[in-house]
């Protein structure tokens, strides 16, 4: 925010002194004044706005790493995911999936990424909580690295019983009762034959022809994105 | 669908390491992680892209994906978490099943979550964003009732599945970065 570049250094600490006293609603209050995306939500700052419910509000990237980037964002501030109420949550992410579906068909692309950076670390920049969609296509520079790394058995042995103790108990479940290792889960196949081009099964979303819109382009496939298309793809391979 | 890696996994015809599993979910451990700790959630139904899985899964998926990545702060002592999904094969998806990366994250790790910002003229982003809105304005009727709605290309199933709000939202305050 370009005020803070502005602030003499007693002024910093200063606020650093008034913030570390403050109570989680007061820091939350004071962090929505502070939020560019709660100036968005609110209007006071423009945003390029694609989609809005009472809940989610979702905008163009201004410095996107492709065309059509998204930043999905609850109206409400909340700093990190854990933060969410988990209607609301749940209630998000089914407008990111439709938005990544909106996205694949208004861009012509095959594909999209979903992320979210919970942390510095993580790579989390601004202080208000969002999902990106990114458009992708074949040979774009975007380049996410999720290297491989041999992990011992024992180890991971740990890290499921640690993890999966913690995830039921915050499901006021056990382990034990939810995840029964032995036991042949039954699945719901998809019909497939050799060709995997047929996800009737799917509720997929039917688009309605758009040949009649468009301008023709020469390819013959070019009746706008197919999704049994991208997913057929993956599974000619 | 017997070819499909996952499919065997959710059958358990390939071991794995789970840590959450219900009748329509499952969430095992990267055994070749990014970072010790990194899951997939998976529908146990095979749905080769996000866009197919139906609405109350992929909220109930997120859902648990939120929970694993409350429990790699608490247990793991991350810095952060990432969620990644990769939808579609320009987006580095690998397998055709879909499903959420967690990924937990610490300073100077070499997982690579970042991308080089891009400048678009002013009619690029207004043509992008004409587009997008034509697609994006039908979007809704979620709800979190279990009132079935149709199926149609834009309306949206409702979904139904609630699980309690737990208390670690608060005790995640303290992480604001």
């Amino acid at each position: 925010m370009p005020e803070q570049q502005q602030m003499s250094e007693e002024q910093i600490k200063e606020l650093q002194e008034k913030i570390k006293n403050m109570s989680p609603e007061e820091l939350k209050e004071f962090q929505k004044k502070q939020c560019i995306f709660c100036h968005i939500v609110s209007g006071k700052v423009q945003g390029k706005r694609i989609f809005e419910d009472n809940k989610t509000l979702a905008i163009l990237d201004i410095n996107p790493a492709n065309p059509g980037h998204v930043l999905v964002l609850p109206k409400e501030h909340y700093s990190i995911m854990p933060q969410i109420p988990e209607e609301e949550l749940q209630h998000f992410f089914m407008v990111v999936k439709a938005l990544s579906n909106a996205c694949l068909k208004a861009l012509d692309v095959r594909g999209t990424n979903i992320i979210v950076a919970n942390g510095v670390a993580a790579g989390q920049k601004a202080n208000h909580f969002m999902a990106h969609i990114i458009p992708r296509k074949q040979g774009d520079s975007i380049e996410f690295n999720l290297p491989q790394n041999e992990i011992s058995e024992d180890k991971l042995d740990e890290i499921a019983a640690k993890l999966g103790k913690k995830v039921a108990a915050s499901l006021g479940k056990k382990f034990e009762d939810l995840v029964k290792d032995k036991q042949t889960p039954k699945i719901v196949e998809a019909k497939f034959e050799d060709k995997p081009k047929k996800e009737e099964k799917a509720p997929k979303k039917q688009e309605p022809k758009e040949e009649p819109k468009k301008a023709p382009k020469k390819e013959p496939e070019d009746k706008g994105v197919d999704l049994d298309d991208i997913a057929g793809l993956l599974g000619g391979k | 669908m017997a070819d499909c890696i996952i499919c065997q996994i959710v059958e358990g015809k390939i071991p794995s390491k789970k840590v959450y599993e219900d009748d329509e979910l499952v969430a095992i451990l990267d055994v070749n992680g990014a970072n010790p700790g990194h899951c997939f959630v998976i529908p146990k139904q095979h749905f080769p892209i996000m866009e197919q899985v139906p609405d109350n899964i992929i909220a109930k998926a997120f859902s648990v994906a939120n929970k694993i990545s409350i429990s790699i702060f608490d247990e793991l002592k991350a810095q952060g978490t990432n969620l990644f999904v990769a939808n579609g094969i320009p987006a580095g998806q690998k397998v055709a099943h879909f499903m959420i990366n967690v990924v937990p994250r610490y300073e100077g790790d070499i997982v690579n979550m970042t991308w080089k910002p891009r400048q678009l003229s002013e009619e690029e982003m207004s043509a992008v964003e004409l587009k997008i809105k034509e697609h994006s304005e039908n979007i809704g009727g979620f709800s979190v009732s279990s009132k079935p709605k149709s199926l149609d290309s834009k309306k949206i199933e409702s979904i139904s599945s609630e699980e309690d709000e737990d208390n670690y939202l608060m005790k995640s305050l303290t992480r604001i970065p």
